[in-house]
């Protein structure tokens, strides 16, 4: 087991942490818009978040790379602006892995909100509550098993990521190269032993993520 | 569901207005809401369920008044239940005491014993009762069950197909429905039409099945159609008489509206059995293959041993015969 192994199962539990962590506080409020609102482009968003479940990972990568790429719709100006671009950093990673991993959270978690009887949120409107806090503590509660699902799929996606983080962050060992990349690498080089022992690692990982969600799921009522 | 016009006031409160463009939203109601099947959080204890309605209070009084709501409902000891804990009466409780907690100006039912095997839909629905009587708080309760709004209510309104077609107090709705459309949503049988021959305040003479009937005429609004015109009326099952053939032959002092007819289908209903009657005259029968359904308790169906005996002389008080005015 190589040092550069260990620092890409670091860096893919990180980037998978935090693209989870940004998947919880964007892609739970889509799902809520999704299951209990009706508004105009409601079906384009739809559209717009399932892709990436779809498409081949390369072109979402390249999509990624059209928007945020240094000379991106968006990554143009804020290069103008900072002199900085997130293409090719860590953070690359971590916004390939959201994207890729949020068709997961939102569908999962749209079902579950979408399966609470809405008897319960007119209940809490007629007590005097809000929509908002509604969500918060009649809505989310009662759907929490789905979102806990989700957020573990979402996990494992982040952590599996391969084509997307390649195209918009590259194969930078130490800095971008998540555990799917540095197997990938490994295997091109021949370093068989080094990718066998990625491969175990990231499969044993995942399990174990798999089997942790499924305990905390059955113990929720 | 938005209301396509009307207003909605509650003690001086506008809460819908179509006309003026005032739709008051449910956190501004200020209404106590008693869902169909209870809608209780199921995430919450029953303490955190009662005192859903009163966020926004001091902490103090939030939980005097949820030891209260307790006390007052006999839930004591269930403070830390869950919902799925409690039996189908304590739920009950508890959806009506999460209700009330915020002392809304009034409680909205909605069918809250629907839901419910007849056995334990009895005992609630006196449950019911006496926990709004013991409140004193006004309920608007919402029922397809025309026994429960009796019993649980002052005033019943009738409606049918989104109309309000009669409100009255309780008694006066089921001794006197104001028209026959209302006597059909009531599900009162023997609804029958004839034509009218004399009509004073007193009561109303009409020919029916080739047979002169007398009714009495409502007390409280005495009605007057012009000879020879439609009328609707009805007679329950249960006032119609069969007269004994061991007790000598009618008469005239005790049995009005005397008629002949011949039991053609029965059925049992357990303590009751129901006769179908077809009178004896010619023309086809007023319902069907009938004229009259007749109810009699089993032990007088024993007694007069109809099996055997299937020709009947029946007379009907004219009391017993009610006019329903036309609509």
């Amino acid at each position: 087991m190589s040092a550069e192994a260990l620092t890409a199962l670091w860096l893919s539990v990180r980037v998978a942490v935090v693209a989870t962590a940004a998947n919880a506080v964007i892609g739970i409020p889509l799902a809520y818009l999704l299951a209990r609102r009706r508004f105009a482009g409601r079906g384009l968003l739809d559209l717009l978040v399932t892709l990436p479940l779809v498409l081949p990972p390369t072109v979402t990568g390249y999509y990624l790379i059209v928007l945020l790429g240094r000379r991106g719709w968006l990554g143009a100006p804020l290069y103008a602006l900072t002199g900085w671009s997130v293409a090719f950093t860590w953070w690359a990673a971590v916004v390939a892995a959201t994207v890729m991993a949020m068709p997961l959270i939102v569908r999962t978690a749209r079902a579950a909100i979408e399966s609470v009887n809405p008897a319960y949120e007119k209940a809490a409107f007629t007590l005097g509550r809000s929509e908002w806090r509604t969500a918060l503590e009649v809505t989310l509660p009662l759907a929490r098993k789905g979102l806990l699902a989700g957020l573990v799929l979402a996990f494992a996606r982040a952590l599996g990521e391969f084509g997307a983080t390649l195209m918009l962050a590259g194969n930078i060992p130490g800095r971008t190269q998540t555990v799917p990349l540095a197997i990938y690498t490994a295997a091109q080089t021949g370093e068989t032993g080094e990718a066998l022992w990625l491969v175990v690692m990231l499969t044993a990982l995942s399990g174990a993520v798999l089997v942790a969600a499924n305990r905390l799921g059955g113990r929720a009522p | 569901m938005r209301p396509d016009r009307g207003r909605v006031v509650v003690n001086g409160r506008t809460l819908l207005d179509t006309a003026a463009g005032v739709d008051l939203p449910p956190q501004a109601r200020r209404l106590g809401y008693v869902f169909q099947g209870y809608a209780l959080f199921p995430h919450l204890s029953v303490a955190d369920n009662l005192a859903f309605g009163l966020r926004g209070r001091p902490r103090t009084e939030r939980q005097a008044r949820v030891r209260e709501v307790i006390a007052r409902l006999g839930l004591g000891g269930l403070a830390d239940r869950y919902p799925r804990e409690l039996s189908g009466g304590q739920q009950q409780r508890v959806a009506l005491g999460r209700a009330l907690a915020p002392d809304p100006e009034l409680v909205l039912l909605d069918e809250p014993l629907s839901a419910l095997d007849a056995p334990l839909r009895r005992q609630l629905r006196d449950d019911l009762g006496a926990i709004l009587s013991d409140w004193g708080k006004t309920a608007v309760l919402v029922t397809h069950d025309l026994a429960e709004a009796y019993q649980l209510a002052s005033t019943v309104v009738v409606y049918d197909n989104g109309r309000a077609i009669q409100s009255a107090p309780r008694t006066e709705l089921l001794w006197q429905p104001a028209s026959e459309a209302v006597a059909r949503v009531m599900g009162i049988r023997n609804i029958l039409r004839g034509s009218v021959v004399k009509a004073t305040a007193d009561g109303i003479q009409f020919r029916w099945r080739g047979q002169l009937l007398e009714g009495a005429n409502s007390p409280t609004r005495s009605y007057l159609p012009e000879p020879g015109s439609a009328l609707a009326f009805y007679i329950r099952p249960e006032y119609v008489r069969l007269i004994r053939k061991d007790r000598g032959g009618p008469d005239a002092q005790h049995h009005t509206n005397l008629m002949s007819a011949t039991v053609v289908r029965e059925a049992d209903a357990g303590t009751v059995w129901t006769l179908y009657l077809r009178l004896d005259e010619p023309g086809p029968p007023a319902q069907g293959d009938y004229d009259l359904e007749v109810e009699v308790p089993k032990l007088v169906y024993e007694i007069l041993e109809i099996p055997r005996d299937r020709s009947w002389q029946i007379s009907i008080h004219r009391g017993s015969i009610q006019v329903l005015p036309s609509a």
